[in-house]
């Protein structure tokens, strides 16, 4: 057991935590935008369930934020500018090609890096890019009654309105590539239940990677 | 000096006077009013604490006009006299004057308009309301005019202001119904936004049965739509009522264009953009399905290596 886990408690907790609400923003978010098709949930209790998961998604985001910055976690997310190219063409290589040929993954997760850069970009941006004008957005609809009535010219709440929903779209995107992303680790499942008990198969054990990979 | 008291109704010959008293001095007040100049009555009839005193109930009377709001109604070109006809050259007018009976149907039974705006039809929906049916002490003499002030009104117009729209025709409601907005009462708690719906959308597009046109049957508060989808969908009711001023009018300035690009508040479930939705639709189908023969690639070579291995 190592002493300082990949995936310490707080961020498993917060990290499920995330996920649970999430799903249950998409179901609800589709249902209103798509307001009156039969098999989607009630307008009434779509709007209920969001309103709540949106603002308990908020207060995590914020935890999250507070908790990289006064852990060491953070650093995880931020790809290292020297050779960034050439990383990100070797792991873009890799996912495309080099992995139908057996070729052994170009990254390996461990204390001084959890994330290849892909990863640490995807991240990056949907936690501090888009989740922030998700959240933003959707309490400029909560809040919406004391927005000014345009801006530039254009309606506020619709700016508002395609704000929310283009991130929205955004980061189911990212939800479906991150999903599959995770299988693809030491076995199908071994990131899933990292991220389940905290303990990381590769964790600083660089022998086993090199077997795995020869 | 002693009163001259040869006349049946001194206190009213004196009010007379004082008035016009009071209306000399105001005369420069009421002549400012530029628009107003042509109507002779309005020298009196814009002042606005212009007021008598109900003789049986005791209720103040307001006699005021709002200048401004004539001209811009839909009756700004008549004169006076083309309604209030006989026996208004006395001061002060007659006491009876004010029972005249001068009823909107009579004037527009023949107008060429009427075959838009369907008066027998709208006679119909107002039988039909609350207005009409209850029989409330306070709905006694409930008509056209207890809605459309003749001297201020004026039909929405294709662009017109949305929300300009809204504030006016609520207010119309609001002049009696002014306790909804008490914020104790709970009659809208059920609605999300409360304020921000007033702001948006009319009354009667809840409190009317749906009709192509704005109906004048007012439902009672029970029978009133509390379906948010009506509102809140592809179909909206609002496309048939509201924003039917809206898109009139978009069409004929800017085409296509105003379908992504839009001044108007955005409503959950109309106005959303289906180009938007088809274009991110088409993207995540995209990415399922490279991330499906990505998989499939994965799962050939793990039982290629598999076999290899036996
Ligand atoms: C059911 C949906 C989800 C599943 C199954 C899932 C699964 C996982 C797994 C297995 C990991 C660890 C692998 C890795 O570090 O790359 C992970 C990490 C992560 N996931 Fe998810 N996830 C889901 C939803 C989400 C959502 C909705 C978000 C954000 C909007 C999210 C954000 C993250 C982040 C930021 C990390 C990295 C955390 C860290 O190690 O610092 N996940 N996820």
């Amino acid at each position: 057991m190592s002493t300082s886990p990949l995936y310490p408690l707080w961020l498993r907790a917060w990290h499920w935590y995330n996920a649970a609400l999430f799903l249950a923003l998409m179901v609800s978010g589709v249902s209103m935008h798509y307001a009156g098709t039969d098999w989607l949930l009630g307008f009434n209790q779509a709007v209920a369930i969001h309103n709540v998961s949106g603002t308990l998604l908020a207060l995590g985001w914020i935890a999250f934020v507070l908790a990289n910055l006064k852990s060491d976690n953070g650093r995880h997310y931020l790809p290292r500018p020297r050779g960034l190219v050439r990383d990100l063409w070797v792991q873009a290589r890799y996912y495309a090609y080099g992995i139908f040929r057996d070729e052994p993954h170009p990254f390996h997760a461990g204390p001084a890096a959890k994330f290849n850069v892909l990863q640490q970009l995807s991240y990056l941006g949907a936690m501090y890019l888009l989740m922030p004008l998700l959240i933003l957005s959707g309490l400029g609809f909560l809040l919406s009654p004391l927005l000014p009535e345009t801006l530039l010219g254009i309606s506020t709440l619709w700016l508002v309105a395609m704000t929310h929903v283009l991130t929205s779209y955004l980061l189911v995107l990212f939800l479906l590539v991150h999903v599959y992303i995770i299988t693809i680790g030491d076995s199908l499942t071994a990131n899933l239940r990292a991220m389940l008990t905290g303990e990381h198969g590769t964790s600083d054990d660089t022998q086993e990677t090199d077997r795995h990979a020869s | 000096m002693t009163h001259h008291c040869s006349r049946p109704r001194p206190t009213r010959w004196l009010a007379g006077a004082l008035l016009a008293l009071v209306t000399s001095l105001l005369a420069p007040v009421a002549s400012a009013v530029e628009t107003a100049r042509d109507h002779e009555c309005l020298r009196c009839h814009a002042m606005s604490t212009l007021a008598y005193r109900e003789p049986d109930s005791g209720e103040i009377r307001s006699l005021a006009l709002d200048p401004q709001r004539l001209d811009h109604s839909v009756h700004a070109e008549l004169a006076c006299s083309d309604c209030h006809a006989r026996g208004y050259g006395r001061y002060p007018h007659r006491a009876k004057l004010a029972d005249e009976q001068l009823g909107c149907v009579e004037c527009h039974a023949d107008d060429p308009a009427d075959a838009t705006y369907r008066l027998d039809r709208i006679a119909e929906e107002f039988a039909a309301s609350v207005h009409a049916s209850s029989d409330h002490h306070k709905l006694r003499q409930f008509d056209c005019h207890s809605c459309h002030d003749p001297h201020a009104f004026r039909a929405s117009q294709v662009g017109d202001d949305l929300g300009a729209i809204v504030r006016r025709d609520n207010q119309t409601c609001l002049d009696c119904h002014h306790r909804v907005t008490d914020p104790l009462r709970g009659s809208h708690a059920w609605l999300p936004q409360r304020d921000a719906h007033w702001a948006a959308v009319r009354c009667i597009d809840c409190h009317t049965p749906t009709t192509p046109q704005a109906s004048h049957q007012i439902l009672a508060a029970a029978d009133s739509s509390k379906r948010c989808v009506a509102c809140h969908s592809r179909d909206s009711r609002l496309r048939e009522g509201l924003y039917r001023y809206r898109l009139a009018q978009d069409r004929a300035e800017h085409g296509w264009l105003t379908s992504l690009v839009r001044n108007d508040a955005y409503i959950v479930g109309m106005s959303r953009s289906p180009l938007l939705d088809a274009l991110s639709l088409a993207i995540l189908a995209l990415v399922a399905l490279v991330i499906a023969l990505h998989g499939y690639g994965r799962y050939r070579l793990a039982r290629r290596r598999k076999e290899n291995d036996r």
